[in-house]
């Protein structure tokens, strides 16, 4: 009879997933206090409009290219769907 | 000529937006399901991001595709739905890689069709990724002994109590040190990322 009870070794991907649902399950259970004073440890405010906490929710957390260039300006460009088909349908002046 | 003004208004809501709009949750909940999200994004390619996962995650809950359950809180339900959109992304990065079967023309009858399955022990790639995150997650920790026991114990799936026994921690120094556990873990999932 077997004296000792060996453990079969378990792959890391489920050691990870063991890790991970622990930790999510102490990231709900945090309190509001304690999400408050990690961002004032961070030196971000909640409360603030336009906090970087939110950044990634309420607006994107990379910057876009449109924070950049006006990208309206080649839409105002572009003729809309009504002109175009006025210039294609006015008969052009004999030359 | 009288400019026609336009009907719509030219700026998109986004999902986290309309959630909090609706009052589906709390700016608190939000920055907590961020501090998750982050969690879950560690090991995805760079193309997927910690908010894809979140905001598909709540679009999922806003167009009525999951409904929550009554008596589950939506932080929790919300995380279940980030934790299966991983899994669903891994499973499709599976199923992408497999050999696709082939027929050749002198078989083709239905009796020629081999069926392919797949097998579910993880690819080697994923066994380094998940190594990888291990050792992420245990330099975040990497001054805390004690919080180092606690993760230990957890990968071996031990209950408090076990991982208490093994490691001789006192109630009050695990109850301190999962404390300091959870605040790094909000540091670390609300800070800005670095670009």
């Amino acid at each position: 009879m077997r004296k000792k009870v060996t453990r079969t070794s378990v792959s890391p991907e489920a050691k990870l997933t063991r890790v991970l649902e622990a930790l999510e399950q102490e990231l709900i259970d945090a309190s509001d206090e304690e999400i408050l004073a990690a961002a004032m440890e961070l030196g971000m405010n909640p409360k603030m409009k336009g906090s970087a906490l939110f950044a990634g929710l309420k607006y994107p957390a990379r910057p876009q290219l449109a924070d950049f260039f006006d990208l309206d300006v080649g839409i105002k460009a572009q003729p809309t769907p009504a002109a175009a088909i006025q210039q294609r349908t006015v008969p052009k002046s004999p030359k | 000529m009288r400019q026609i003004q336009p009907l719509v208004d030219t700026k998109v809501v986004g999902p986290a937006e309309s959630a909090l709009a609706l009052r589906l949750i709390t700016e608190m909940e939000l920055l907590k399901l961020k501090a998750i999200a982050k969690l879950h994004a560690r090991g995805l390619p760079p193309d997927v991001g910690w908010d894809d996962l979140l905001q598909e995650a709540l679009t999922r809950v806003l167009i009525g595709a999951r409904l929550p359950p009554e008596n589950v809180p939506i932080v929790m339900f919300l995380a279940g739905i980030m934790r299966s959109l991983k899994s669903e992304h891994w499973r499709r990065v599976a199923n992408r890689s497999a050999r696709l079967p082939t027929l050749r023309l002198d078989q083709a009858s239905a009796e020629g069709w081999d069926l392919e399955l797949c097998d579910p022990a993880p690819t080697p790639e994923r066994s380094l990724s998940a190594r990888q995150e291990l050792a992420a997650i245990k330099q975040l920790f990497a001054d805390d002994i004690v919080v180092l026991k606690i993760i230990a114990g957890l990968a071996d799936d031990l209950s408090a109590e076990q991982i208490r026994c093994v490691h001789g921690i006192s109630r009050t120094d695990y109850d301190s040190a999962r404390k300091r556990m959870r605040r790094a873990l909000l540091r670390e999932g609300l800070t800005c990322e670095k670009k």
